[in-house]
């Protein structure tokens, strides 16, 4: 759909922006916004660890006083109470740029269905901690959530009571009332543990954390937060005044003011549609059939089973089984095998066979090569050029070009995909340099093609770019779309080394033996 | 941009962001700005249950499994009640309340909130039972009886909240402010 697509468009030249923005501040390494998802789960630890000690001092029967005496222990629980709640507010705003991100990469279909649906549930799950966590407090934040949620839900025909009658004063609001709420609070985030587990299961090596610099940084942020601005109590729910004006937490009640004014319907229909909406996601931006790339599929005859593809699949998409044709002599046992449901069509395998035997058609190392040797037929790269082999998600967004800044641009859908050989073959065909830019590692669409592509090239992960391949003419650099000035940057360096090369081969040619060893001549003579 | 500048910026945006997550969790709102008063019917009424029989055609039995096929078939319900709230003479409510539940046999539940400047004013209230019990069957004594009423007069203050309710002990309408 043309409108999603531009949605997408939008949304990824915002996030561009930002992101180039974020790395010059806090370099590529640590930047929040390619962390937001392992932010997520390290900030659910941080309201998990403060939430087990308020547990000790809550009490249902006197919800507000215990909360009061918490908020009252100016060393620990006051801090502690505001940790739990800012490390809630934080997860909120990290799960929705998680989420907005992978919208706008368009890594919400196919295969990953099943993260998308139970990214939306963990996000919902989270929402209702919250909001039963502020009703646990008892203020008049409390009792506003929880009669709003009374009247949304009073509309269902599932309970015997209605629970609006637990607020109109005529007896003191049971005990079982605030147990049940306690209990949805602890018993959901056991959930959550669960759900976290089937989001990520579809994806190999999940990064859980955030590099450790970054989630210390923000986890001290927010001690620093709850220390120097810390939680007060609201006033304390009165179910015989109009509420009084209170502070409000907006990243759990965001919705008080809109529901409040509309009636019971329209709020369940806005709230069903919306999560109709973006549970179909994975139907309505997924891309025609046409245009879905195909999964990656393994030649059986030029498999080896050396199984690198097996393992550096970022989808756990590929399995070994046991050959059953071209079984013969030197053949291998096992042979690779692509699961197509899990296949996001990456791909990577195709840069992890060495003897070129997998890949999405199209794309395997062989295609590559017949690729570049028209590449290399049509453009005849000279010892002066550079080949900027870029990446079409990120490398400064300049992989859409034909050249740029005076070199050759050669587009890959990802660099992790690309087969060491097609570097190889620039060189021996003339090209002066070889730049690879991918996109930063934190960033990959794909989740692990820079990295698995710097191990082939540096350090012999199977697969790995020949040793008689001159290093000093392939370098590997990396820039997000927004960071064109980083690719210019690299470029010239790369440039600069290159020039130096070419004023050496004088003195490589240099023949030591001939020059230097004349003594036996001499002798001879 | 120098180093320091860079350095700076970047300090200045965590700061940044993070102060603005602690005022967006506490950013003051006031759910009811109003300057009225609100009066509020709110009670649980324990309705009359009668049975209402009457005699299957031969058609209708035919259609049941065998051993389901009872010549009488009865189903019980709730008597709904009237609700009728006037205030300073004027009838601002006058309503069927039927019991709760899709067959109507559970207890009928009153809900109603209504808004009113502050100030005297003279709260009638009669909550009365509609339809009559079977000859035959008696009424249950642990029951809501089959007319409450409330007549008075009240003080009501701004931003406050009145309510009516049915206190079980008294068997009789009741007004609450929340004072102990
Ligand atoms: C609210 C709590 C959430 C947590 C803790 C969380 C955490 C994570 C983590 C740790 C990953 C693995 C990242 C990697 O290693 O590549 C991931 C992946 C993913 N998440 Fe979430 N997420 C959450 C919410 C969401 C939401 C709301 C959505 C979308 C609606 C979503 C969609 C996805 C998708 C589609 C992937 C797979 C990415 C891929 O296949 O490349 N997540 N999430
Ligand atoms: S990398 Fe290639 S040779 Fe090795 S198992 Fe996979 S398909 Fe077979
Ligand atoms: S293209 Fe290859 S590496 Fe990528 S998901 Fe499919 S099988 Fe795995």
């Amino acid at each position: 759909m043309a409108i999603v697509a531009s949605a997408q468009r939008g949304t990824r030249r915002i996030l561009a922006g930002a992101d180039a923005w974020m790395n010059r501040l806090y370099g590529w390494r640590f930047n929040p916004l390619y962390h937001s998802g392992a932010l997520v789960v390290a900030l659910l630890l941080v309201v998990l660890v403060t939430g087990i000690y308020l547990l000790f001092f809550y009490r249902i029967g006197a919800p507000f006083a215990s909360v009061a005496r918490i908020t009252d222990q100016v060393w620990l629980g006051r801090w502690i109470r505001g940790l739990h709640r800012y490390a809630s507010d934080a997860a909120v705003v990290a799960a929705l740029v998680h989420a907005l991100r992978l919208f706008a990469q368009g890594r919400s279909w196919g295969p990953r269905t099943l993260a998308w649906v139970s990214g939306l549930v963990l996000l919902f799950t989270v929402f209702i901690c919250g909001w039963t966590g502020y009703v646990m407090v008892w203020d008049v934040q409390g009792e506003v959530l929880a009669r709003a949620g009374a009247r949304l839900l009073d509309v269902l025909p599932i309970f015997s009571e209605p629970i609006s009658r637990t607020f109109v004063g005529e007896r003191p609001i049971p005990g079982a009332f605030f147990f049940l709420n306690l209990f949805a609070h602890i018993a959901i985030p056991i959930g959550l543990g669960l759900v976290v587990w089937l989001h990520v299961s579809r994806v190999a090596r999940p990064a859980l954390l955030p590099s450790r610099k970054l989630m210390w940084g923000v986890i001290g942020l927010l001690v620093a937060l709850s220390l120097f601005w810390p939680v007060a109590m609201g006033p304390p729910a009165d179910l015989f005044r109009l509420p009084a004006p209170a502070p409000f937490d907006w990243f759990y009640a965001f919705w008080v003011p809109l529901a409040r004014p509309l009636s019971t319907g329209f709020v369940w229909a806005v709230t069903l549609a919306v999560a109709a909406a973006t549970l179909l996601a994975p139907l309505w931006t997924r891309p025609a059939r046409a245009a879905r790339p195909p999964a990656s599929w393994v030649d059986e005859r030029l498999c080896t089973g050396c199984e690198q593809c097996y393992q550096d699949c970022p989808y756990d998409a590929i399995e070994m089984v046991e050959r059953t044709e071209n079984v013969k002599a030197g053949a291998s046992a096992t042979v690779a095998r692509v699961d197509a449901g899990a296949c996001v069509s990456c791909g990577i395998c195709a840069g992890s066979c060495a003897p070129m035997g997998v890949g999405p058609p199209g794309r395997t190392g062989r295609d590559q090569l017949s690729r570049v040797q028209a590449f290399v037929a049509a453009r005849r790269p000279g010892a002066k050029d550079v080949v900027i082999v870029g990446c079409d998600r990120g490398a400064g967004g300049i992989a859409a070009g034909e050249s740029f800044h005076g070199a050759l641009v050669y587009p890959v859908s990802c660099a992790g995909s690309l087969h060491t050989s097609v570097i190889e073959y620039l060189l021996r065909a003339g090209a002066g340099g070889v730049l690879v830019v991918s996109c930063p590692a934190r960033d990959c669409w794909n989740r692990e093609g820079p990295k698995w592509l710097e191990q082939r090239v540096y350090h012999k992960r199977e697969a790995e770019l020949r040793e008689r391949v001159d290093r000093r003419r392939v370098r590997l650099a990396h820039a997000a779309v927004g960071e064109t000035g980083g690719v210019v940057a690299e470029l010239e360096a790369f440039r600069a080394l290159l020039a130096e090369l070419e004023a050496a081969p004088r003195e490589a040619e240099f023949d030591v033996v001939r020059e230097c060893d004349t003594a036996p001549e001499e002798a001879a003579r | 941009m120098t180093p320091l500048a860079r350095r700076t910026t970047a300090i200045a945006l965590a700061l940044g962001s993070t102060l603005a997550i602690g005022a967006l969790s506490r950013a003051p709102y006031t759910a009811d700005r109003a300057a009225h008063g609100v009066v509020r019917l709110a009670w649980r009424a324990r309705g009359e249950r009668v049975e209402e029989c009457r005699r299957l055609t031969p058609e209708e039995l035919e259609r049941l499994p065998a051993h389901m096929r009872q010549e009488e078939s009865c189903e019980g319900r709730v008597l709904p009640y009237r609700l009728q709230l006037s205030i300073d003479g004027a009838r601002v409510v006058d309503e069927l309340v039927q019991a709760a539940g899709a067959r109507h046999d559970r207890p009928l539940y009153v809900y109603r909130e209504l808004t009113l400047q502050p100030g005297a004013h003279a709260i009638a209230v009669v909550f009365a039972r509609e339809g009559a019990i079977p000859p035959g069957e008696r009424e249950a004594s642990e029951g809501t009886p089959p007319r409450l009423a409330l007549d008075t007069t009240v003080a009501l203050l701004s931003r406050r909240v009145l309510l009516v309710t049915y206190d079980d002990d008294a068997r009789r309408l009741v007004l609450r402010d929340g004072s102990p």
